[in-house]
């Protein structure tokens, strides 16, 4: 049955690391915020506190704090020869579940860039040939440099 | 509530109106509202519960018999350290299938049941406490036909490997139950015994960690971040601690 919710200025769908920053900026600026999340309130000190976070068959092989494929999956073929069947584990991507979303388990690194990383373009046809990139890959040089940068 | 638990101002702002949808079904979904502060609540942590020794809790006698002579050909014992059977792999799949795991949950378990690609993944209705329950028996079976008068676990180590690799390629047919799939699920079990923290009943004694030099669940490494190429020399903990962290009456 519909339930009819009060009006608010803004609506944000996921409460991950993005619009988490959103509903800071927004509400910051004085506008009413709700956001809507699937799954659990999250809480370090109940859910991966530091006594036992490190526990790589709950966390990275059992999935304890990723979306289960019982809540919500998708099915998938490889190409259409195929019968398209569910997802009934997630293997090579991991959706988020709860609040904070796919923020609360990323462990990406990210490394400095390099100087090459800021003229990229310019680096690969220095080293590789004007005609190493083919025509439709659009990568570019960053209009800065690293020693702009470079505090 | 503690003062300091309290959010503060900027959080409260944050969460000046945040809610939580657990949509069950397409037409009820309930709803918690979080708003003004955290909802923080003491006691409310899920630490794993470690595995107590005893009797088998999800095994048959014959059934564990067979997989711990199995785990001990999957990581046979050597003079690097105890194999499989000894360093408790048995005793963490028997408690694993008969908890969450074993009962699949979080899986997606519902219809269509159809094979599909091997990109696919396992597409059978069974649970992984009902492959073990089938896998076995129909492996126990092929044993008793082949090998008249052995079980699994009386063979000569050759055969057992024999048999164990024959499953693995697929060159041996079991009845109603691909062989390939269950080595697979078996060789994936007994590896996550062999190393998962000693808490679930596998890595006795932390083994596996102490034959690959993890040096397990420590909490902070920041004194050893500039230390470049010297060996880390403290032995490894489990989220239990360690035996002789406790205190001896």
């Amino acid at each position: 049955m519909a339930r009819k919710l009060p009006p608010k200025d803004v609506v944000i769908i996921g409460l991950g690391w993005t619009g988490s920053i959103l509903a800071y900026e927004l509400t910051k600026a004085g506008l009413d915020v709700v956001a809507i999340e699937r799954g659990p309130w999250r809480d370090t000190a109940s859910e991966f506190p530091p006594a036992y976070a490190q526990d790589e068959l709950r966390y990275a092989i059992r999935l304890d704090l990723f979306l289960r494929p019982e809540q919500d999956t998708l099915t998938f073929r490889n190409n259409k020869g195929q019968t398209a069947l569910p997802m009934r584990n997630f293997v090579s991507f991991l959706p988020g579940n709860g609040v904070g979303g796919a923020g609360v388990h990323w462990n990406g690194q990210t490394w400095r860039f390099l100087p090459t990383d800021f003229r990229l373009r310019s680096h690969l046809e220095e080293r590789y040939g004007k005609n190493f990139l083919p025509n439709d890959m659009i990568i570019q040089d960053w209009p800065l440099s690293y020693d702009e940068l470079e505090p | 509530m503690d003062t300091c638990l309290q959010p503060s101002i900027s959080r409260r702002s944050l969460l000046a109106s945040t809610a939580a949808l657990f949509a069950t079904n397409t037409t009820t979904a309930r709803a918690r509202t979080v708003t003004q502060m955290l909802p923080w609540e003491p006691g409310t942590a899920t630490p794993p519960v470690p595995v107590r020794p005893g009797p088998w809790m999800f095994f048959m006698a014959d059934e564990a018999a067979l997989v711990e002579a199995a785990v001990d050909r999957l990581i046979p014992p050597d003079d690097r350290g105890p194999g499989g059977k000894d360093a408790g792999c048995a005793v963490f799949i028997d408690r694993q299938l008969a908890g969450p795991y074993g009962r699949g949950d979080g899986l997606y378990m519902k219809p269509p049941f159809m094979r599909g690609a091997a990109t696919q993944g396992y597409q059978m209705p069974d649970s992984p406490a009902a492959r073990y329950r089938t896998g076995l028996r129909a492996l126990a079976d092929y044993v008793k036909a082949k090998f008249p008068g052995s079980s699994f676990p009386e063979l000569p180590a050759d055969d057992q490997d024999k048999v164990l690799a024959g499953l693995e390629s697929g060159s041996i047919a079991l009845k109603n139950v691909s062989g390939a799939q269950f080595f697979a699920l078996l060789l994936q079990n007994t590896q996550e015994g062999f190393f998962s923290d000693p808490v679930y009943g596998g890595n006795r004694d932390m083994v596996g960690w102490k034959l690959v030099g993890f040096p397990g669940t420590r909490y902070d490494y920041r004194d050893w971040v500039e230390r470049h190429n010297e060996p880390y020399p403290l032995p490894p903990v489990s989220i239990m601690g360690r035996s002789d962290w406790t205190v001896r009456e």
